[in-house]
């Protein structure tokens, strides 16, 4: 993948057209990267909260855990911590999951596939 | 500051805006990247900067000795003392504690103990890395493979460039050096290969190689006394891909990251659970440890030159040496030497096989290929075992541990504890990554290098989020960084 990075290096204006490109991919991550922190700080708050709890006790740091825990209650109100917690509690429940569930889920596939053919073998005897 | 973190977030998100803009200014640039690196560095244990700064001023001033003289012996002196006192200063901060309680044990198995002078040293993080890169440097400048740089700048960057500073991979100065005499660039091929190695990075260590570790290998290797085979099997295939996902999620990471700042690294790792030999797997595994030993040391004892006794002997000292690279631990001393014998009895397995049932004969046709393919998928799966087996004694804290573990395989009839159908379906996801297209990376960042910044912006954090969501709490440090 990395011999991608040398792929322009063999255009016969590459300097110049580098030079015109560093400055267009240089604003487009830019923007991208600042459009990711707002879509973090819009998803992701509680992570916030979490890290702006963990500074030391001062004026200045209880300003920013207050209107850290302010941001993240309008971002729970508006449902936006909803997908986090539905993508962790999915998560453990996949890790509760144990053997039984597993073989017994296996059977249920085995015995739809089984009760598929028959359905289908009759469908066809019928016509 | 680990990767993975809202604190190295922010550091890079500074680093990003100011060092792009400030590229018309290539010297501020550079000053810029290298007070950044320090800053990263310091910001674990900022009493080491100093040490981080005289292990690069050596090397820088090795390189202006090399570049002012042409006197064959005169070379060979500089170089030789710029590598002993990289050495050296490895070996008091890493060895000093492993070699005095080695030496106490042997004095009391000999009967004359003695009060010997320990010390508590304190390991600095990457010391290992940045030493094994300024050896670099003076090498290639000394076999003229790079120009000595007359920019102690230039050569602090390359030492300290904050991504691969503390866990690699090992930069090359003949690689690394030319690119700070050219303008920064940063393409739309930069942004898709940093935008898919930094996800797939994140993935890998926080998903993958966290949860491995705090639900099946941490637990098994606790006490392998306690649990029975199955629990140990899949430990050992668990911590093989542990550490896999750790330390190439590492390197993914670091990549991405040198790439949207403008530099590109070469690959550290290559699929290596797809190798159908150990010599293969160590041209997947590490390539930049593994290519510097060979360049550095293979080489310089001889390499294949001398015969095949004397092939055998420095393969085995590569690897012996690459073993205790690794860690102050004879475990890590007695996976360097597995490592390092079983290099050779492959290479004489290969050569008489070869001799007996040589690969792509006549007749040919099916029967050959069929052959040839079951040959392949056999020294695949003994590569693997081999591999993990090497592992055990890489984890263990101690050989009693290892010897605990491999013990515990004759206890087939007891029930799993550990094996879980999430840890099964983590070690299988990962191991299907193992065989998917070579090109695959390369594929998707293609596709990912022309989407616009707001979808480009959802992709990545997008997959940040997820990444956080369904990651285990906290971060656990890179397995690497110990090294």
């Amino acid at each position: 993948m990395l011999d991608m990075l040398h792929d322009d290096d063999r255009r016969e204006d590459a300097a110049a057209w580098q030079a015109r490109e560093t400055v267009r991919s240089v604003r487009r991550m830019g923007l991208t990267l600042f459009l990711t922190v707002l879509l973090l700080l819009v998803l992701n708050s509680g992570q916030l909260v979490t890290w702006v709890n963990g500074f030391d006790v001062g004026p200045v740091q209880d300003r920013i855990v207050g209107l850290s825990a302010s941001w993240n209650e309008w971002m729970e109100k508006a449902g936006f911590t909803e997908p986090s917690e539905a993508a962790r509690e999915n998560v453990n429940n996949a890790r509760q999951v144990n053997w039984d569930e597993v073989w017994r889920w296996i059977e249920q596939e085995q015995a739809r596939s089984r009760e598929g053919a028959r359905a289908l073998r009759g469908m066809v005897g019928e016509g | 500051m680990l990767f993975p973190t809202i604190e190295f977030g922010i550091f890079f998100l500074i680093v990003f805006a100011v060092s792009w803009a400030v590229r018309g200014w290539p010297e501020s640039r550079k000053l810029f990247l290298v007070g950044a690196s320090y800053f990263f560095y310091g910001w674990w244990d900022w009493r080491f900067l100093g040490l981080l700064f005289l292990s690069t001023f050596i090397n820088y001033l090795a390189g202006l000795a090399l570049a002012r003289t042409e006197r064959v012996g005169l070379r060979k002196f500089i170089v030789g003392v710029a590598v002993v006192a990289g050495l050296s200063i490895l070996g008091f901060f890493k060895y000093y504690g492993f070699f005095l309680t080695s030496f106490a044990a042997l004095l009391e198995a000999a009967g004359l103990e003695r009060d010997l002078p320990f010390m508590q040293v304190i390991l600095p993080v990457g010391i290992s890395f940045f030493t094994f890169q300024g050896i670099s440097y003076v090498v290639d400048v000394y076999r003229r493979h790079a120009s000595a740089e007359k920019s102690l700048l230039n050569v602090m960057l390359y030492i300290s460039f904050f991504p691969q500073l503390v866990a690699g991979p090992i930069v090359r100065a003949a690689d690394f050096l030319p690119q700070l005499h050219r303008p920064a660039v940063l393409t739309r091929a930069h942004i898709g290969v940093g935008v898919v190695l930094i996800l797939s990075g994140l993935a890998k260590k926080m998903v993958i190689a966290n949860y491995l570790a705090t639900e099946l290998v941490d637990p098994v290797f606790f006490d392998p006394s306690a649990v029975g085979a199955l629990d140990l099997l899949i430990g050992i295939y668990g911590y093989a891909i542990q550490i896999y996902c750790d330390f190439s999620g590492y390197s993914d990471i670091a990549i991405g990251v040198a790439a949207l700042l403008g530099y590109r690294f070469l690959e550290n790792f290559n699929q290596p659970y797809r190798a159908a030999s150990l010599q293969d797997f160590w041209r997947r595994w590490h390539i930049s440890l593994s290519t510097w030993l060979r360049d550095y040391l293979y080489v310089p004892l001889g390499g294949n030159r001398g015969g095949e006794f004397k092939t055998y002997r420095n393969l085995f000292l590569t690897m012996f040496l690459g073993g205790i690279w690794h860690g102050a631990a004879w475990t890590f001393v007695f996976w360097g030497a597995f490592h390092g014998a079983m290099l050779g009895i492959e290479r004489y397995a290969r050569r008489k096989l070869e001799e007996f049932a040589p690969a792509h004969t006549d007749p040919g046709g099916v029967i050959a290929a069929f052959g040839n393919s079951a040959r392949h998928i056999v020294g695949v799966v003994a590569t693997f075992h081999l591999v993990c087996f090497a592992w055990i004694f890489f984890r263990a804290d101690s050989f009693e541990t290892a010897a605990a573990y491999i013990e515990g395989f004759a206890r087939w009839g007891e029930a799993s504890q550990y094996v879980t159908p999430f840890a099964v379906g983590l070690i299988v996801l990962a191991m299907i990554f193992q065989f998917t297209p070579q090109h695959l990376g390369r594929w998707l960042a293609r596709i990912v290098q022309y989407l616009p910044s707001p979808l480009l912006a959802l992709l990545l954090g997008g997959g940040i989020w997820l990444i956080w969501a369904v990651a285990p709490e906290g971060v656990a440090p890179f397995i690497y960084f110990q090294f």
